[in-house]
Order: C-alpha cells, then sequence, then structure tokens
C-alpha cells in the first residue's frame, strides 16, 4: 500500500454537520475519481453536502439544476446561433464570424472541464431526467471529454471535478447508472444529530428551547398521513421564528400548543392534518 | 482479497458486480481504507447501490467479521395476508365465526360487504390504535392522502451512530425498514406518469423558431427576419373511471387515492367518473354513484384523442359482464350487455387502457379478468406497470 499522498481531505464545513460515515464515503469517491450518488428523503442534506465539500476544498462549485425537459448537449454546451447571426447581419461586435468557435458557450458540465482549477459539481436532482439523459451523461463523466460537434472539437477535463449527484426519487436509477457512481444513502438525522445541526445554525439557542423543539418537531414527524414530512429546511426556519416573536415562551410548546405550524406543513391538506392530530394531542 | 464476502453478497441477493469488487479493491490498494469501521463504509457505498440493500449488507457484514446468524425474513403484506385469510375463511363460516368471536348465527347475518370491513378494522385495531378514516376519495373531507396505513409505522428514522464498531453498526441493522418495498407514492407516480402529455403550441407567439428564422432571412437576402411562434403547451385531456363500489377494492383504496391526487393535481382537463365492478348505461360523476349520472353514448361526443384510464380490479360475477340485464342494483334497467358497453368504450377513445391494482400473476385465476383484459390493455397498478400503461397510452395509433 503506498502511503496517503491525497492533497485534498474533506472535513466538513462552518454550516454543514457532517457524520464521520459520511466524510469517509467523500474521500473514498474522491480517491477512486468516481462521482458520489446521494439519495435521501428531502431535507436529509444531499444538496448542502456539496456546498460543503466545495467550501472545505476551497474549490468552486458548479450547480447543475437537473430540469426534466434537458438535453444533455444544454449541460455541455450551446452554440449561439442567434447572435452570429445578428453578429453576421450588423457585424459590430469583436466577435469573428467566420469562426464558430467564438459562438460556443460551454454548459455546466463543460464549465467544469475547462476551468482552471478543480472545481466541485454538483448534478442536483438527477432524477428529473429521463434515463438516457443520465446514461449519456455518465459516458461523458466517465471518459472526462465530450466533442463539440460544429467545430469538430474535443473537449477535455483540464482537472477532474469532484461530482456530487443527488437523487430524491425511490425509484432506482438505471443499473449502468449505479454502476458507475458510488452510492450513499442520507437517513434522517436523529434527535442528537439535530442537536448539533440547530446548534450549528443557532450558536446562541437556548437549551429548553432546543430541548422542547425538537421534542415537539419528531413527534410531528410521527403524525400520520402526511404527505411532505417537515425536514431540515422546515425545522430551521421554524425555529428562528419561535426565536423570533416576541411572544413566545416555550412553555407554550410543553403544554402542547404549537405556533407556526404552516412553517412546518407546505401543503394545504398536510396542514389540516397536523392541526387535527395537534388538536387531538393537546385533549 | 475478501472475495468470499463479495459472494456471500451476492448469494443473499445483492446484486453487486464484478467491476464494482475491482473497483472496491483499488480502494484497498490505493490506502484510503485503514480499518474495518473504513472498510464498512466504503465498501458498502462502492459495492451497494440502493437503500434496500442496506439491511441484507448489514446482516452480511456482521456475519463475516463476527460470524453473527443471518435471519431468513419473509415480509408478507397485511393486506395479502387479509386477502387469502379471507377467501380461505369464506368457505369456512364456521372457522370465521370463530375467529371473530362472533357465533355462526350472527355472522350470517351480515352482508359479506359488512363481513370484510369488520374484518379489516379488526385487523387495524391490532396493528394501530388510532388508524384514521378509510374512506373512499372523495367521499369525506379529510381522506388520509397517499400514506398507507396498511404499512404500520411507515419508514424508521434511521440514525447515524457514533464511537460504535462497524460490526457493532452493522449488527443493529439500522437498515432493516429501508428492505421492503413501501407503497407507491405520489412522486413515483408522477415519474411514471410524466411521460403522459401532449404538446400542442398554445398562447402568444414568444418563442424564436431559429430554423424558420435562418430561412426567412436567407429568403430576404439576409436582411434579418425572425420567426415566433407558440410555445408548447400540455393540452392532454384524461378521463379517469374508477371502481369505488364493493369490498373487493378496500384493500387498493390507499394506492389508488395516490393515482386520484396526482392526476387531480397534474392533468388539466380532467374528467373522474366512478362506477362498481362494471359499465353499464351510465356513469356516475360523483363517488356515491347516486346523484349525477352521465350515460356511457355521451363519450361519443368527446374528442376521441382523449386518453381513457380505467381503475378497477375487474373481478366479478361472470353474469356481471355478459347477462343482458345484469347490473347488480335494482332499478338499473339494461337493454346490452355491459361487455358491449365496454367495448363502445374501447372503440371510441383509440387510448385507453385498464390499470388493474391485483398482482398480474393472479389475473389468470378470475374469468372477467380475462374478458376485460380482451376489450382493453390491461397493466398492473405498480410503477412498472403505470410506466407501460403509459407507453401504451402515448403510442400512435
Amino acid at each position: 500500500m503506498k502511503p496517503i499522498g491525497e492533497p485534498y481531505r474533506f472535513h466538513g464545513a462552518s454550516k454543514y454537520v457532517l457524520d464521520d460515515e459520511l466524510a469517509k464515503i467523500v474521500n473514498v469517491s474522491m480517491a477512486l475519481e468516481m462521482p458520489l450518488l446521494l439519495k435521501g428523503e428531502p431535507g436529509t442534506g444531499k444538496t448542502m453536502l456539496a456546498y460543503a465539500i466545495a467550501e472545505s476544498l476551497a474549490m468552486p462549485l458548479i450547480v447543475l439544476n437537473v430540469k426534466s425537459s434537458m438535453k444533455l448537449l444544454d449541460a455541455l454546451y450551446q452554440y449561439d446561433t442567434l447572435t452570429r447571426l445578428n453578429d453576421s447581419r450588423f457585424g459590430d461586435s469583436k466577435r469573428d464570424v467566420s469562426n464558430i468557435e467564438e459562438y460556443i458557450r460551454m454548459g455546466k458540465i463543460g464549465q467544469a472541464f475547462v476551468s482552471d482549477c478543480r472545481t466541485v459539481l454538483l448534478i442536483d436532482e438527477i432524477d428529473k431526467a429521463d434515463t438516457d439523459f443520465q446514461d449519456d451523461m455518465l459516458d461523458v463523466l466517465d471518459q472526462m471529454q465530450f466533442d463539440i460537434m460544429e467545430i469538430d472539437k474535443t473537449v477535455t477535463a483540464k482537472n477532474r471535478p469532484v461530482i456530487i449527484i443527488t437523487s430524491n426519487a425511490k425509484k432506482d436509477l438505471s443499473d449502468p447508472f449505479l454502476g458507475r457512481c458510488n452510492f450513499h444513502h442520507i437517513a434522517f438525522p436523529d434527535p442528537e444529530m439535530m442537536r448539533m445541526i440547530l446548534n450549528v445554525h443557532f450558536p446562541d439557542l437556548s437549551e429548553e428551547l432546543a430541548r422542547a423543539s425538537l421534542l415537539t418537531f419528531y413527534r410531528l414527524r410521527e403524525f400520520r398521513g402526511i404527505e411532505k414530512k417537515p425536514a431540515t429546511r422546515e425545522l430551521i426556519n421554524w425555529v428562528r421564528a419561535l426565536q423570533s416573536d416576541p411572544d413566545f415562551v416555550v412553555k407554550t410548546l410543553e403544554n402542547g400548543e404549537i405556533p407556526y405550524l404552516g412553517v412546518l406543513f407546505k401543503k394545504s391538506l398536510d396542514l389540516n392534518l397536523a392541526l387535527q392530530q395537534a388538536g387531538r394531542a393537546r385533549k | 482479497m475478501f472475495v468470499q464476502f463479495f459472494y456471500m453478497l451476492r448469494e443473499r441477493g445483492v446484486p453487486v458486480t464484478p467491476t464494482s469488487f475491482l473497483r472496491l479493491q483499488k480502494a484497498l490498494s490505493l490506502g484510503v481504507i485503514g480499518s474495518i469501521d473504513d472498510f464498512y463504509t466504503a465498501a458498502r457505498s462502492i459495492l451497494v447501490k440502493s437503500e434496500r440493500y442496506f439491511d441484507t449488507y448489514d446482516q452480511v457484514f456482521a456475519h463475516y467479521f463476527r460470524g453473527a446468524t443471518i435471519l431468513e425474513m419473509e415480509d408478507v403484506e397485511l393486506t395479502d395476508i387479509a386477502k387469502a385469510l379471507l377467501e380461505e375463511w369464506l368457505k369456512h363460516p364456521q372457522e370465521m365465526a370463530e375467529a371473530l368471536g362472533l357465533d355462526e348465527e350472527q355472522l350470517s347475518r351480515y352482508t359479506p360487504e359488512e363481513l370484510i370491513r369488520y374484518f379489516l378494522d379488526r385487523l387495524k385495531e391490532q396493528k394501530e390504535a388510532h388508524h384514521g378514516g378509510n374512506r373512499w376519495i372523495g367521499t369525506g373531507g379529510t381522506s388520509p392522502v397517499g400514506h398507507s396505513g396498511d404499512h404500520p409505522g411507515g419508514m424508521r428514522v434511521g440514525g447515524t451512530s457514533r464511537n460504535k464498531s462497524a460490526v457493532k453498526v452493522a449488527m443493529e441493522r439500522r437498515y432493516r425498514d429501508y428492505s421492503q418495498e413501501g407503497p407507491l407514492t405520489e412522486i413515483q407516480m408522477s415519474e411514471a406518469l410524466k411521460r403522459l402529455r401532449r404538446m400542442i403550441p398554445h398562447g402568444p407567439r414568444d418563442v424564436v423558431n431559429v430554423d424558420k428564422t435562418i430561412y426567412e432571412t436567407m429568403r430576404n437576402g439576409g436582411e434579418i427576419s425572425i420567426v415566433f411562434d407558440r410555445r408548447l403547451s400540455d393540452r392532454l385531456k384524461v378521463i379517469l373511471m374508477i371502481d369505488n363500489g364493493g369490498w373487493s377494492m378496500d384493500p387498493y383504496i390507499g394506492i389508488v387515492q395516490t393515482l386520484f391526487n396526482y392526476a387531480r393535481s397534474q392533468f388539466k382537463d380532467l374528467k373522474i367518473y366512478y362506477f362498481h365492478n362494471t359499465l353499464y348505461s351510465s356513469i356516475w360523476l360523483d363517488p356515491q354513484r347516486h346523484l349525477r349520472p352521465e350515460a356511457i353514448e355521451e363519450f361519443t361526443r368527446r374528442d376521441p384523442e382523449t386518453r381513457l384510464i380505467i381503475v378497477g380490479d375487474a373481478a366479478m360475477a361472470p353474469y356481471e359482464l355478459t347477462g343482458a340485464n345484469a347490473a347488480i342494483y335494482v332499478g338499473q334497467k339494461e337493454s346490452r350487455t355491459s361487455e358491449e358497453r365496454l367495448k363502445f368504450l374501447a372503440r371510441t377513445f383509440r387510448h385507453a387502457v385498464w390499470l388493474n391494482p391485483q398482482p398480474e400473476s393472479s389475473w389468470g385465476y378470475t374469468w372477467t379478468i380475462g374478458a376485460i383484459w380482451k376489450i382493453f390493455p390491461m397493466f398492473e397498478l405498480t410503477l412498472d406497470g403505470l410506466e407501460k400503461a403509459v407507453q401504451h397510452l402515448m403510442k400512435r395509433h
């Protein structure tokens, strides 16, 4: 075995609470130069992880937000025909109209490839795209190069980006796709972990408020029939709301009353259900 | 290294590939794995590609590194048990009476419908004390949306443990709850139904058509002439017909509700109708199937491009389908058989499917399913089946 000579090691960033397991997986994926696929309930910090990695490795972050209508080409490059047409007609720009390369714009993946320093490339919510997009994209990421057809040129990555891919869906991605990624499933944080997350976001949070709000929060997550359960983001917003309300006292929570339910439940059906069940709990 | 571990995973049904195993070897040789704890996490992220296998992985890991025994575990869903038991019990009323704590005479006063409800209620009481309403869609304001009461407890919150050895962590089996397939959720539905759309130019002309612009500019001798198009938007018309009658559809309430909710939020032009078992001369707009009937003949006036989706278990007595005056409701006079009505609908709408919540493997056992299957293409109400159904609906005939 050769000594660990890796220049980049990931330890966690200022606003993101990272557990050991995840840190190890990130490090292994970086060493193997493989994309890391993160799955998990919404609100478990999949997207935040990429931000944290970028911050702690001091690399620029490039985010590709996948949309259902997206073509792979959009993520690689774009040939700006309209500008070229305009330039050829009016000729008042400094661009050379006969040189097509000047009208090629890099997409997000392209940007990560041509960047002069190593970057973190976050491909967010890959499950929105269709399977063709997913497979083709991994081909590109595997080979670290793609062709620009219009000018017959191959773009090769100067630096292999650190690739993080996130997926919300419970539906499995295709086998070839999975085969080329490292996989991790982020479980919903347990109360202890959540406490640490709260501490990071609210350094001056009082002990009793933290305890009471977490207790209520995890009780709310147990409610039946809720379609979109409140997650970390909702909890943080909720605690912020509680803190900023001058009339709020921790006693309220202990009495079973829950102010600002609307911050926690975003769908009207969910909110109604939660109101009913919260009301029942109080009696 | 760890070849046996690899094969043990395969034997236990975790789909590990040789490539990923070689990758694990590479990780080992790179020196990024320094301890058994590192090995546990690294090997899992490299070898196992779905959280559904995390539990099996934990078991194999614990077994391999500590010799813990692997449990044989078969999870059978409550609904399946209930169905099987009922079918058995309906043949032996006496046994059933004993099991439910009623005497046979009392039992005979119940209609099958009441019996099933009683039975399901009893089952649920045992599982969850405060199970909410088990109402059909549309009949009550507070139907339990998309969440299945048949899967008690739901998904457990898997915590992240610290300061524990990997074997101990593995033996905790934190991912046990992820190992079973949950009910179909709305997110999954949207995944499958996403392609069910029909793009038609609509609205103001505000999108540049590059090809035409270039062509027109050339024709103009280089004078730029920009051509605008209408934006494409989804104009798909959908008719959803739901079998909401009788107890045979009861186990599928949750899943049909999910479909219903998704359809209502997704399709702009959606009509929902209700029927019981099969279609006769009319079909209802209200879930009680009482107030607002609509004649089947009326459907000829609809756009034939409308997608028709019928949801039902297609299980009934054969005469309901083939008898000329077979409607199970008194006072409903019929001139044609239900079979003819169904054929009429299939002719009217070229794009039609029947979604059956029963597993495909059981379709062969019910005669009426086979008969309807011949009229409408039938698909299972699962992710897989939905995808196939969508493919069929979007096919150009």
